[in-house]
């Protein structure tokens, strides 16, 4: 190779490496926008119960772990008024009639797991004054508070740190107490060894208040699995605990045995169950909650706009996430042709598979992603007969060439119509206008291809009628790889390096494998002749 | 590496032949010569260089409507695209009936397969000739009409149907390799490789042929006469290439094929040249371009008349 080409693809191929290498160790902009992941649609509506006129109820609020966007507070005509002075928030809705509607609150939960490692051994003895409610032991009766004095003799003895003490009655409550929903008071609970997870969690609670250290039942609820949520199953509160413990709250679930740890699929309500005992009662209002994972925004292009801006480098400037949203489409689907044409090159001059026209691969692939695998291919197919056949029946009419192919051209959109109004289901082929468009281009081959079996005959024509699919199907594959298009769509001086990339293939005169199978009897038979 | 072979056999691949001699030594304003058969044509007869006559040259569809006037005082013809490839467009009709119908004119052609076409299907071959049907890039053609060329009686046992054609491949002016493309009957009587027709290798030195194959096989005797096809010698061989050699000055391209017919009266002519030439001329003769080419590109004499060096390639290859 001449230097002159050697410094030019040294150049193409490695300066847009550097700059991905550049974004990422010095702007620190990831390469492709962050999966949005564990996000819910989270929708809860409430039917206040008797004539109120102001209602209160708990809303979720944004914390370490749960992460809340886009949520909405149904009002109409009603004044609504939220109180975050704690760490929970709770709504009141004021209105002049009593409430007849359903009262609504959706958003997007983002939840990540809370997990707190290796708590120290906690000896404090004294607690801020604001946390003196969490500390108060509920009135129980004279035989219940000896049960549980008699229990903490026989779990607790000797033990000395908090962080122990709860670890303890953590185990007690959590092993001990089989979960029963139809026993509902402490009472019974220490009488039988069973209970509902509200009184697990109360159990919890004034086990470890009795203890002095601040502590506090949480209202949550649990995401649903891929079967609740194909089932449409509404999720009900669920209770789990928070204990104060160097100078934190830590997460506690008796019932699903979590000890300092929050998996990500509970989302907290409200984190002090006796603020709003009452507010969620049956007897005040009746409640149904929906929650379905979020298929939209697969990647979170929005953020990922936001870095690369404030990145304020060469980069944000040019950017093609600053383009409109349909352009930006267009663009994602449109950055990946350049790789189709490597992987044709590739296949055309280094292997030597045969095709119809030189970029039909391309258009076919282009088919493909707007429509669907099947129904592409497929529709091709019928394409190529018509085609066939057109030959044969126009051939009596003596057309001239070029209105014979606008023939074909326009009975392959007669059978895009026809299809389209008749078929029953037309979502998977993109609202994109150009959807068909590669198609009606691949028609204008398909000439060539009668004339093809007619001149070098049909085996010939199978062959290159299979390359064409094959190289199509190829391309379609990186269609199939949602990263590759973010990829390119977030690095576009990419396609200098596949410029590069393709002089390299452009520069390439050795042997195509195909050239391997052509010569190899003229190989064979030489071998034969010389050991003669 | 599994191409190790290939190489010892100095075997010429499709990206070499592009990349090192087409592109290198084929100017491409001079392509125009080659692809359009109506120029090579003009160019020949100012070169003195023997072709088929052009009885007509149709250039619009205008042209094709007292073409059965033209046509009739003929008795053969063979229609071709100027700007075809491969032979692809091409109908020989090897002769016309004339009959008289109501008064009128009325021609039947007769094709070299024995298939008879009416003059309606004539026009609509050629005006699928002129839109472009044929021609290399899908851009509008020019159909050609010239003189039938008889066979040479020295291939009568050698060919079936139709006439067989010499193709020599010439770089920078000297002949390089040869070989006789022999029609069959699975061919349709067509010098087409691709549809099973004979490549028959030929010895540089004299004209005999060295070796035959149709598609990638090795074959002894032609499938349909029978004939032992080693037998064969082809007359006039110094001045087949030396022909051969002249239309590298003719076209001033550096790497070409030529294709030349034996007729039996005028001798070798030039029936078509191809500034993109297979690679399948390698299988008829059992060996490779590569070393051939490299010797002439590194020893052969410059400044050259075309006999010359129609005899250098004769002492050397």
């Amino acid at each position: 190779m001449r230097k002159i080409t050697f410094a030019i693809t040294t150049i193409l191929i490695f300066v847009p490496l550097f700059m991905l290498a550049y974004k990422v160790q010095v702007l620190n902009i990831s390469l492709i926008p962050q999966m949005v992941e564990d996000v819910w649609n989270f929708h809860m509506s409430m039917r206040p119960k008797g004539e109120q006129r102001t209602f209160s109820y708990p809303i979720p609020k944004s914390a370490p772990g749960i992460k809340l966007t886009d949520d909405k507070i149904k009002s109409r005509d009603m004044e609504v008024f939220i109180d975050e002075s704690s760490d929970s928030r709770i709504a009141t809705w004021t209105a002049k009639e009593p409430f007849k509607r359903k009262l609504t609150f959706s958003g997007r939960i983002d939840l990540k797991p809370l997990v707190y490692k290796n708590i120290p051994k906690d000896f404090s003895d004294s607690y801020p004054k604001g946390l003196d409610i969490f500390l108060k032991v509920p009135d129980l009766l004279p035989e219940d508070v000896a049960a549980i004095s008699l229990l903490e003799n026989a779990i607790l003895e000797g033990t000395e740190d908090k962080t122990s003490l709860v670890r303890k009655i953590y185990y007690y409550v959590e092993e001990e107490i089989q979960r029963n929903t139809a026993i509902k008071t402490i009472h019974e609970t220490l009488n039988t060894g069973k209970g509902s997870p509200l009184i697990k969690a109360k159990l919890f609670n004034i086990m470890v208040r009795r203890k002095g250290i601040p502590s506090r039942i949480v209202v949550q609820v649990r995401m649903p699995n891929v079967q609740q949520q194909l089932a449409k199953k509404k999720s009900r509160f669920t209770f789990a605990n928070e204990v104060f413990l160097s100078n934190r709250w830590v997460p506690i679930d008796t019932n699903r045995g979590y000890f300092a740890e929050r998996p990500d699929s509970v989302l907290v309500i409200h984190h002090n169950y006796d603020e709003v005992e009452k507010l969620i009662s049956r007897r005040n209002a009746s409640y149904t909650i929906q929650i379905e994972r979020a298929k939209i925004n697969k990647y979170n292009k929005t953020e990922f706009k936001k870095t690369i801006l404030r990145s304020d480098s060469f980069f944000s400037k040019f950017s093609l996430y600053r383009l409109p949203l349909p352009l930006q489409a267009m663009f994602t689907t449109i950055l990946l042709i350049p790789l189709g044409t490597l992987v044709l090159s590739l296949a055309r001059n280094i292997i030597g598979i045969p095709t119809f026209g030189i970029f039909t691969p391309i258009l076919l692939t282009l088919f493909f992603k707007e429509t669907s695998f099947g129904f592409g291919l497929v529709f091709f197919m019928i394409v190529v007969l018509i085609g066939i056949g057109e030959r044969y029946v126009l051939d009596k009419f003596y057309l001239l060439a070029v209105p014979r192919l606008s023939i074909i051209l326009t009975l392959v959109i007669l059978l895009m119509i026809t299809y389209t109004v008749t078929a029953n289901d037309v979502s998977f082929i993109s609202q994109n206008h150009l959807a068909f468009f590669p198609i009606v281009i691949v028609t204008t081959n398909i000439e060539r291809l009668s004339i093809m079996i007619t001149e070098e005959g049909i085996i010939n024509t199978l062959k290159t009628l299979l390359g064409t699919l094959m190289i199509a199907i190829l391309g379609f594959s990186l269609y199939t790889i949602p990263e590759l298009e973010m990829f390119m769509f977030s690095n576009p001086e990419l396609l200098f390096t596949v410029m590069g990339l393709l002089i390299l293939i452009g520069k390439y005169k050795g042997y195509r494998l195909s050239e391997f199978i052509r010569f190899r009897d003229l190989v064979r038979q030489k071998k034969k002749l010389e050991a003669k | 590496m599994i191409f190790s072979e290939l190489h010892e056999l100095g075997i010429l691949g499709i990206n070499n032949r592009v990349g090192r001699y087409i592109l290198r030594y084929n100017n491409r304003k001079f392509y125009p010569l080659v692809d359009n058969k109506v120029l090579t044509a003009e160019r020949a007869l100012a070169w003195g260089i023997a072709m088929p006559d052009n009885y007509l040259v149709i250039e619009n569809y205008g042209s094709l409507k007292n073409l059965h006037f033209k046509l009739a005082q003929y008795d053969s013809f063979v229609i071709k695209p100027a700007n075809g490839s491969q032979g692809n467009g091409i109908i020989v009709i090897k002769e016309i009936i004339k009959e008289e119908v109501n008064g009128e004119p009325h021609l039947m052609f007769r094709r070299s397969n024995d298939k008879i076409m009416n003059i309606e299907e004539l026009k609509h071959h050629i005006s699928g000739i002129l839109s472009g049907l044929y021609s290399l890039a899908g851009q509008s053609d020019i159909a050609i009409i010239q003189s039938k060329i008889d066979k040479h009686p020295i291939f009568d046992d050698y060919s079936f149907g139709g006439i067989p054609d010499i193709r020599v491949i010439v770089f920078e002016g000297f002949p390089v390799m040869s070989m006789v493309r022999l029609p069959t009957k699975s061919s349709d009587g067509r010098a087409n490789l691709h549809q099973g027709a004979i490549g028959a290798g030929l010895d540089m030195k004299n004209g005999w042929v060295n070796n035959a194959v149709i598609r990638n096989q090795v074959v002894d005797v032609h499938p349909d006469t029978g004939h032992k096809i080693k037998g064969l010698k082809l007359p006039f061989w110094p001045e087949i290439l030396e022909l051969a050699s002249q239309c590298f000055d003719m076209v001033g391209l550096g790497y070409i094929g030529v294709d030349i017919v034996l007729t039996p009266d005028r001798g070798p002519i030039i029936l078509e040249l191809n500034a993109r030439p297979g690679l399948a001329i390698q299988i008829a003769n059992l060996s490779g371009l590569v070393p051939r080419l490299e010797k002439i590109r590194n020893e052969a004499p410059r400044n050259l008349m075309a006999k010359d060096r129609a005899a250098f390639s004769m002492k050397n290859f």
